[in-house]
């Protein structure tokens, strides 16, 4: 296609093709291995796909959609498309279906399909039903169930799916919807219930409920989610459940009020009628860009709902916080964004590679990355020193010395990750990038600043503002201060080898404001020589410390200062972000629960650990045969002898096919309903299995004799035809040790965070592996050299985790074996060492999405996080906020991933690859990764405009976005960054948070730390973490308690209420509570105290104490109350 | 006024005068008596008795009625008994006595055959005659083909009982936890095919006790004070009417002897999320002392109880004791009695028992038809039940105390219960039953759940008949 030859270089085209050949090379053997019958199918169940158009109609499974969508794609934007697809579909242009209703079901699910760049499952799982209905005047109108996991297609797709349905509607000729009264109050209920069971983005008014189910022209209905049932508007004619439906209150809050602005402009593009009550919506909901008078307001949004052990940073906007810098590292963007390593590390480990930030501004979350070209931190010793720590090592000598953290150092945010938010640009600090653009324009030489003389020379000479590098923080003190602190100099200082002055507190406090570094010995301030210089010159002294004449009454402390000083000085310290720990960085493997080797039954014959080898030996009489166990499985049979068994491949050699009947009326060979019942007919039957004779086959096919410690089965299978899969997988499984998940793979989580450029040496690639892979020039256009050179990353190649590698290493022993001795072909990965990892394909796939991508493993860091392009990222619907998905070998996926597999339930499509995209187009994936910005260095104009607070959709033009380069092979080629860092895995691999055992030591390690951080309210502190999870724990706890399920012990079954038998009625079992009073006040204790110690207000430890007394209420005896020692005494 | 003009007086209004009447009126009756005693009247009675003249003569002194002591007792309450740790034992102590107890009160009601265990040895193999067994709902549910199935439970082990859609009692609905009686022949493989459902109820025969003396109860709750919607006009207007500082009923106000407030005197503190916002008094103790300043306003001679609810300085666990001696304390009006939730009470010899009302949230989840609208309907399928809070594991938290306290007996006169801020008044078999609305006008809460409140207006019962008027203090 000469279309897709214009949009990529002769060398990017090169790097595909060598992905597609190696998948081709893996599905070929792959397949060998499925066509031997032991699978539910005989071919690879990971079709691949190459673009949006393709995997749409996978997804949707309807021939001939690709095409169709390809060619609305080239006229329209995406969107446009998405509604002009569905009316197609639904006016019968493509596709066939049975009635109207089926139509438009699958209209307005592959409108939502196209939205999502056909990754998510959610139109299909989130998009249960469409039905027709009539109004209360006769007329037809649409209602469209929405399901839980419409969660997952984001708010965007959720809204433009009611959209696209009205756009159905009114091509096949339906009338709107017209809701009674007590419809709507039902709705107003029910979304706020919702609102107390789960989280929702956005908790809408009552009347823009009202507002919306007025208006709405088609019906936003859903299946019930919840247990829960609304209280006040039950039994309401028209809503089919009183339970809560979850998907109402999703699409109408998070999709339609938080969306109002988007809907709102394809209403206005298509004309519709019928929309205008959004302009209410916009008008009524909270603005989504913040109006200009607000644009310095802190906000504290990001602390609300605050954890134990997850430390604030930062308070709103507060000095000594994280200072904001503009700009764009190798490893940021994207939401991610980049602190010093030293800062990580003085935060008490708290901050590590991939942790999670919920900050004040851009956005709400940023995963952390190392960048140590930006300020590190600024720390206060027990001494009185006060020292900038600008390496790692520094940072952990001192760390144990500190008393106080002055400064957080920089946040490195990229202009980029401002546009996504759409968050007005804070005013730039005055950095060293600016500072050289100034200097530019005043001269062409090149200049030298080594000193604070030479900073002050450059300055008087070009006119140009002092160098950064010799910029304190002036406007975080008085002009009062300044001139005290001058009064204290000229009165007090002494020159001898810098500067030397008794320590005074109000002047010694100013120094550390500042942030000017200082040593304290003896009672005496000493500054060295050129901080000296620095000070002497700033305070508008002469060097012998005597005052010059200034008059610098009514000025702001920088205008003071330039003033005393003769040259212009700026702020370094304008804008502040205040941050608090979300969520800890992951990198581990995936296991489920309880873990599993093999999907195969075992009943309770496994005991709890879901034992084969128990089960295998299990009987339930002395006269039973061991291991003959009964269990539910699907019927297959063979169409070759036509024996019927549970297995896939029949011992005849044929492979068998599921066979269907309905096991109450011992009817066989039946689809559909059963002729006599009416049930729907089924593969599943419970049958007695030898599951000893079963296990000591698999071990003997294999040659092995189970060597491992465990082989852990279900307890139940929960796909829909109860495929079981066979034995040898688990056998090899435990055997290597990993564990599977529901769909037959094996897989890795991992924390998203985001390269462009990475140097071979932090990734532990040789550069032979590195001109191997197809790396031929660094980011200058050299040859590679040196591991120290800086390449630009490839979009598919990831940057994986040493503990991954291990995991992914006994992973390929597994495929290797099961390979060579269950399916008797050649291994395939052969590798023992990290090294041998590196240029092996993975399929990269998000929770919720259902399309796995492509890629390549190009090295390994010690970071806990799964680094890759953030194309990469994107391509799966994920941004580096937080978010976390997971690798698997792809000989792995094609060989063992089976839809059979997948669990009969709402949401079982999800996190399942039911489709692989092969070649990431840019074009195709989230939009949000069209705005990260790619250029080295970012212009003058940008900072200036920064100081308006401009918003950044203004500053688009000058600003080299991926936007574009779209279309063009820019778009995959010659980036760059502003800010370079040594390592990308630098500061601390794991985060305190995952290091520090109880939620005691947790909580001890958050309080300790706000204490020492100048940016943090510690009492605030302690009040939120009661208020948001202490309180809540104990009241939810203490009713659990009062409504609790019992267990039996040893069976395992729940009982609503003890029997009262008071024994197991089922297996006379000993039944126990399965809430604790440990459980209820395990935080009593300490809430208390720490309530106590930090002062919070009388309010919360009011609400503390009645807790207290309805425990001690609820677990004392009044007639037996605890006698102490001193009573007998 | 001599003789002649009193019954010239009495006849325009349309009453006769009995001799001993008159005499009791006495030479020269204070007009102000003549015309209580007039309001006082029953209208559709004709002639004026000594009785009545007696009664208007007390009411017109007050210092006089207050001189013969009510009676008041305590019957049944938590406080200080309350001897629960929270073990698993507990929990089917407390399961077992509510078992046995209702059980009891059915025993001899539902066929002459002794009942059987529920675990009987023959029932798997089927039993053509009829049995009768009694047992504890664990679950009930609708098969495919509109019938119901019912898991019973007694401590012998549990058995499945279809009613069958056409039978009359299919209609009468069937809670989680209840103690029924069921009668009916038993199938092969062990179901009972139901042919009776009986309850504990309330005996056809209940005849209610009454007053000798006129005597009369306001029923007030939730009065909510501390929140920001608290009615304090309507409020200060009941306190004036009790204080004989209003012509409206003063009749009633004479009578009263008795003022009852079951739970959610105050808003309190930390009840649902964000109440902070909602509070006019944010400190919980402040809101007590507030309450303690109204209630030393009520005459003196008037008897108070106080029960706690759920928005209470209690523990929120059910059966709750009295409010705590630092509350307590607080209260200087003399005759101030403290009850627990809930609590059966003995005035003038008619037995009150009080019960806040939480189970009302789950009955109107679970019991078709019932509304927060209607609360006395709810109320009467809960002393049908004979209990006071059914279903385990909803919205009413237990403290799986050993005596379960919920269980209703012995039989009350009067039922009072608050919480859903409705007022409701109703009969079932001789049982006064009332719900006492609130003094809190809606709130943003109340509004989404599509509650509508009955504020400022009380229920007050007559303890010689159990007649109920309701006098509205509202604007």
């Amino acid at each position: 296609m000469l279309s897709d030859m214009a949009k990529t270089s002769e060398a990017q085209e090169r790097y595909f093709k060598s992905l597609e050949g190696e998948f081709g090379r893996c599905r070929e053997l792959a397949g060998r291995a499925r066509s031997r019958g032991f699978d539910p199918q005989l071919e690879v169940e990971v079709p691949s796909a190459n673009d949006l158009a393709e995997r749409v109609e996978v997804l949707m499974g309807i021939p001939g959609l690709a095409p169709h969508i390809r060619k609305c794609e080239e006229k329209m934007s995406r969107e446009e498309a998405s509604l002009q697809v569905a009316a197609d579909i639904a006016e019968g242009l493509v596709g066939r279906f049975d009635t109207k209703a089926d139509a438009i079901q699958c209209a307005v699910r592959t409108a939502a399909a196209i939205i999502t760049e056909g990754v998510v499952a959610a139109p299909l799982e989130g998009i249960s039903q469409v039905s027709i209905a009539k109004n209360d005047d006769g007329t037809e109108y649409i209602k469209i169930y929405f399901a839980g996991p419409i969660r997952s297609a984001g708010g965007t797709a959720e809204a433009l799916s009611v959209l696209a349905a009205d756009y159905v509607r009114r091509k096949v000729g339906l009338a709107p919807y017209k809701p009674r009264p007590d419809v709507v109050e039902r709705y107003v209920e029910e979304i706020a219930l919702y609102k107390s069971i789960q989280h929702l983005q956005y908790t809408p008014t009552d009347e823009e409920i009202r507002l919306i189910v007025r208006n709405l022209p088609v019906c936003v209905d859903g299946e019930p989610t919840e247990d829960e049932e609304v209280q006040g508007y039950r039994d309401v004619t028209g809503v089919d459940t009183n339970r809560v439906r979850g998907g109402i209150a999703l699409v109408i809050a998070e999709g339609l009020i938080l969306k109002a602005p988007k809907v709102k402009k394809h209403v206005d593009k298509l004309k519709f009628d019928g929309w205008e009550f959004l302009d209410k919506v916009i008008a009524g909901s909270k603005p989504a860009d913040e109006s200009h008078d607000e644009k310095v307001k802190p906000k504290d949004k990001f602390l609300v709902d605050l954890i134990a052990g997850r430390p604030v940073f930062g308070h709103p906007s507060r000095a000594g916080g994280f200072r904001l810098r503009y700009g764009r590292g190798r490893n940021t963007g994207f939401a991610a964004a980049g602190i010093h390593p030293a800062s990580m590390v003085i935060m008490d480990d708290f901050i590590a590679t991939g942790t999670q930030l919920k900050v004040e501004r851009p956005g709400k979350a940023a995963a952390m990355v190392p960048v140590d070209s930006v300020d590190g931190p600024t720390v206060r010793l027990m001494n009185g020193d006060v020292l900038y720590i600008g390496t790692v090592d520094q940072a952990r000598a001192i760390k144990k010395d500190v008393s106080g953290i002055l400064d957080n150092g920089e946040i490195l945010i990229n202009y980029g990750d401002f546009l996504e938010n759409n968050h007005i640009l804070m005013p730039s600090p005055y950095v060293l990038e600016w500072w050289e653009q100034d200097l530019a324009l005043a001269t062409k030489e090149k200049v030298q600043v080594r000193s604070a003389g030479e900073a002050f020379d450059v300055s008087e000479k070009y006119g140009v503002p002092l160098h950064p590098k010799y910029t304190l923080m002036w406007k975080d003190v008085s002009t009062e201060d300044i001139l005290q602190l001058r009064e204290h100099v000229v009165k007090t200082g002494r020159l001898e080898d810098g500067l030397r002055m008794p320590v005074e507190p109000r002047s010694k406090r100013t120094l550390e404001l500042l942030l000017l570094p200082h040593e304290v010995r003896s009672g005496a301030v000493i500054l060295d020589a050129d901080r000296a210089a620095l000070l002497v010159r700033c305070l508008g002294l002469n060097p012998d410390l005597s005052p010059k004449e200034a008059d610098v009454s009514g000025l702001d402390p920088l205008d003071a200062v330039s003033k005393m000083s003769g040259v212009t000085i700026k702020d370094r310290a304008l804008s502040r972000i205040g941050a608090r720990m979300g969520r800890p960085e992951k990198s581990k493997m995936r296991e489920m629960k309880p873990p599993v080797h093999v999907l195969f039954p075992v009943g309770d014959a496994g005991g709890n650990r879901r034992s084969l080898e128990d089960a295998a030996a299990f009987t339930r009489n002395m006269n039973d045969r061991a291991g003959l166990i009964e269990v539910e499985m699907g019927r297959r049979k063979c169409p070759g002898c036509g024996a019927v068994t549970f297995r896939n491949r029949c011992d005849c050699g044929a492979h068998t096919l599921p066979y269907y009947g309905c096991p109450d009326c011992k009817i066989d060979n039946i689809t559909g309903a059963c002729p006599k019942c009416g049930k729907p007919a089924t593969p599943n039957v419970r049958m007695k299995v030898d599951l000893k004779g079963l296990y000591a086959e698999a071990l003997e096919n294999l040659g092995e004799r189970g060597n491992y410690e465990i082989l852990k089965g279900v307890q139940g299978l929960i796909s829909s035809e109860m495929t079981p899969e066979p034995l040898e997988k688990g056998v090899l499984r435990a055997k290597h040790g990993v564990y599977m998940f529901k769909d037959g793979t094996v897989r890795y989580d991992l924390s998203d965070v985001p390269l462009t450029h990475f140097k071979p040496r932090e990734i532990g690639l040789s550069l032979e592996k590195l001109k191997q892979l197809g790396y031929e020039k660094d980011v200058y256009g050299r040859p590679p050299e040196s591991g120290e050179q800086v390449f630009e990353l490839k979009v598919q190649d990831i940057v994986l985790s040493h503990d991954c590698s291990t995991y992914l290493i006994k992973t390929a022993g597994f495929i290797d074996d099961l390979l060579e001795k269950f399916y008797g072909l050649p291994r395939y990965y052969n590798v023992s060492s990290e090294e041998e990892l590196i240029g092996h394909l993975v399929i990269g796939l998000a929770p919720h999405t259902s399309a796995g991508v492509l890629g390549r493993i190009l090295g390994f860091t010690g970071a806990s996080a799964g680094y890759a392009h953030p194309f990469f990222h994107a391509a799966k619907r994920r941004n580096c906020d937080g978010d976390e998905d997971c690798v698997m070998l792809l000989m792995d996926g094609l060989i063992n991933f089976s839809r059979s597999y997948l669990p009969d339930r709402r949401g079982g499509k999800m996190d399942a690859p039911l489709v692989l995209s092969m070649r990431i187009d840019p074009k195709e994936v989230d939009k949000e990764s069209h705005n990260v910005d790619v250029m080295a260095r970012y212009p003058r104009e940008f900072y200036l405009a920064t100081l308006e607070y401009k918003s950044p959709k203004d500053l688009e033009k000058m600003m080299d976005l991926v936007s574009r380069r779209l279309g063009t092979p820019a778009q995959y080629e010659g980036f760059m960054f502003t800010n370079d860092t040594g390592d990308i895995a630098a500061g601390p691999t794991n985060s305190a948070y995952k290091t520090l055992g109880s939620m005691e030591d947790k909580l001890k390690a958050q309080l300790e730390l706000g204490r020492r951080l100048r940016a943090v309210d510690e009492k605030d502190v302690a009040e939120r973490v009661i208020n948001s999870h202490f309180l809540p724990d104990l009241i939810g706890n203490l009713r659990a308690f009062s409504t609790q399920q019992m267990r039996c012990v040893k069976c395992g079954a729940r009982y609503r209420r003890p029997p009262l038998c008071g024994t197991c009625p089922k297996c006379g079992g000993r039944v126990i509570l399965t809430v604790h009073e440990g459980a209820v006040t395990k935080y009593m204790e300490v809430s208390i105290n720490i309530a106590r110690e930090y002062g919070v207000s009388s309010y919360t430890l009011q609400r503390l104490e009645l807790l207290d007394l309805s425990i001690k209420s609820l677990f004392e005896n009044d007639k037996s109350k605890q006698v102490i020692l001193s009573d007998f005494m | 006024m001599d003789g002649i003009e009193i019954v010239k007086a009495l006849a325009s209004k349309g009453y006769m005068v009995e001799p001993d009447a008159l005499d009791a009126l006495g030479r020269d009756p204070d007009p102000g008596i003549l015309d209580r005693l007039v309001s006082g009247l029953d209208p559709s009675a004709l002639t004026v008795t000594r009785d009545d003249v007696a009664r208007s003569l007390r009411a017109g002194n007050i210092a006089e009625q207050t001189a013969r002591k009510p009676a008041l007792r305590i019957l049944s309450d938590i406080t200080n008994n309350s001897t629960c740790i929270g073990d698993y034992d507990e929990f089917v102590g407390y399961f077992r006595d509510r078992y046995g107890r209702l059980g009891d009160m059915m025993r001899h009601r539902i066929s002459a055959r002794p009942i059987e265990s529920i675990k009987k040895k023959g029932f798997s193999r089927g039993e053509k005659s009829e049995v009768a067994v009694i047992g504890m709902v664990s679950d009930v549910r609708d098969t495919a083909n509109g019938n119901r199935l019912v898991e019973l439970e007694d401590r012998t082990g549990s058995m499945g009982v279809l009613i069958s859609k056409d039978k009359d009692f299919f209609d009468s609905p069937l809670l989680l936890d209840e103690v029924v009686g069921v009668s009916g022949t038993v199938k092969e493989g062990g179901l009972l095919m139901a042919s009776g459902v009986i309850y504990p109820d309330v005996p056809n025969t209940n005849v209610p006790r009454r007053s000798d003396e006129p005597a009369a109860v306001a029923l007030i709750s939730d009065v909510h004070i501390g929140s920001n919607t608290f009615l304090e006009d309507p409020w200060m207007r009941f306190i004036d009417w009790l204080n004989g500082d209003s012509d409206a009923h003063h009749d009633l106000a004479s009578r009263l002897k008795y003022v009852v407030v079951a739970g959610d005197m105050v808003d309190g503190i930390g009840v649902y999320p964000g109440q902070e916002k909602e509070l006019h008094i944010a400190d919980v103790y402040d809101q007590y002392r507030k309450a303690a300043e109204y209630f030393d306003q009520f005459p003196r001679h008037l008897k108070i109880v106080i029960a706690p609810g759920n928005h209470d300085a209690v523990r929120q666990a059910e059966p709750q004791p009295a409010l705590p001696e630092e509350v307590r304390r607080m209260f200087r009006h003399p005759n101030v009695t403290f009850a627990g939730n809930p609590s059966a009470v003995e005035m003038e010899g008619v037995r009150l028992l009080i019960y806040h009302g939480r189970s009302l949230d789950d009955l109107v989840s679970n019991l078709p038809g019932a509304s927060y609208s209607k609360p006395e309907k709810a109320m009467a399928e809960l002393l049908k039940r004979r209990h006071l809070s059914p279903i385990y594991g909803g919205k009413v938290m237990i403290a799986p105390e050993a005596k379960d306290h919920f269980v209703i007996d012995p039989l009350p006169d009067i039922m009072h219960s608050g919480h859903v801020h409705t007022v409701g008044v109703c009969r079932y078999r001789g049982v006064t039953l009332v719900n006492s609305g609130t003094w809190q006008s809606q709130t943003d809460f109340q509004k989404r759940m599509n509650i509508q409140p009955d504020p400022a207006r009380i229920p007050i019962v007559d303890l010689q008949n159990g007649d109920v008027k309701i006098v509205d203090f509202g604007e």
